[in-house]
């Protein structure tokens, strides 16, 4: 009955520990303690995607992070970070309009923008 | 020839950013060259896959270091087999400029990616020539627009250095009317037609 049970968990797994119960169980509690832990560090590790992925679609428009947050949260926008990293992506016209209120209410960066912008919001289409 | 080949493996959805090393530090350089080959300045990274512009490098020989690190950085690597000690081997920028530029840009760059399996892609992506003739003229390039730099103020003994410097570069244009060989031989002249 548990055997079954581990076997069934302990599918793709690689060599010996998927077919010999012995090294199975081990390496089926290891699986089980590392999704536990991991189902935790997944929020983590989204949110810092999601930063970074504003990041970058600031930095293309010469705003950094830092300052593109703060500006958001003078203004009372409270978007969050997910659905600013998906309209950096996906909604570039948007997203550049966010940039500019942002900019607006906190001023602070030199502007660096490459010199065709049209390509820059592009590579995001 | 090596640098128009292996290219079959990359998808071409990708610009052509083209660097100019001219002047450039070396470290300074070398991280925007990270972040571009990498993709982290496209809102579309992903740490998983690979979609990193390709990036050309120009006159790698003209790149700068500061201080004094030309004479005085050393590369070093363990030759050797089996960890016995020795077999250190070290050589400094200079050589290493004499040798082969466009090793210590792509070192430098190397040694700034992270290291896991894809950093062998991304070393393919690099692509640095010692002057500004490249074989991929034909390509759609862009230039990449460094960013604006504010460089330190000097310490005070390393601009009295330099005010000394220049001013003895001044002098030995000036010529050499000044120098004190010169007064004696203008003393003698005197005495002789005196």
């Amino acid at each position: 009955m548990n055997k079954d049970k581990i076997f069934k968990l302990a599918k793709g797994f690689r060599g010996r520990a998927k077919n010999c119960i012995r090294i199975a169980r081990e390496r089926v509690e290891k699986a089980l303690q590392y999704s536990y832990r991991d189902r935790r560090t997944k929020k983590r590790d989204m949110r810092s995607l999601w930063i970074e992925r504003i990041n970058a679609g600031t930095r293309s428009h010469g705003v950094n992070y830092g300052n593109f947050m703060h500006g958001l949260m003078k203004e009372n926008i409270q978007l969050n970070r997910k659905v600013l990293s998906e309209l950096s992506m996906h909604e570039p016209y948007s997203f550049k309009a966010l940039v500019d209120v942002s900019r607006n209410a906190f001023p602070g960066n030199k502007k660096v923008v490459l010199p065709p912008t049209k390509v820059g919001l592009s590579i995001v289409v | 020839k090596a640098l128009a080949g292996l290219r079959r493996i990359n998808l071409e959805g990708l610009r052509w950013r083209v660097f100019d090393a001219k002047g450039e530090v070396l470290g300074r350089l070398a991280s925007q060259i990270a972040m571009v080959v990498q993709g982290k300045d496209k809102p579309t990274y992903a740490p998983y896959r690979e979609d990193g512009d390709m990036c050309i490098v120009l006159n790698a020989k003209e790149v700068c270091v500061t201080g004094r690190k030309m004479t005085d950085k050393f590369y070093r690597w363990h030759t050797g087999q089996d960890g016995y000690v020795g077999h250190l081997k070290e050589r400094s920028l200079k050589d290493q400029m004499a040798k082969d530029p466009t090793e210590v840009i792509r070192k430098a760059v190397l040694r700034m990616l992270p290291r896991n399996k894809l950093r062998d892609d991304r070393d393919r992506k690099l692509r640095i020539f010692p002057s500004s003739e490249h074989p991929f003229g034909d390509r759609p390039l862009e230039p990449f627009v460094m960013p604006p730099r504010k460089v330190r103020e000097m310490r005070p003994r390393a601009r009295r250095a330099l005010i000394r410097a220049q001013k003895k570069a001044e002098q030995q244009l000036q010529g050499t009317g000044h120098t004190r060989k010169g007064k004696k031989r203008e003393v003698q002249i005197e005495e002789s037609d005196g």
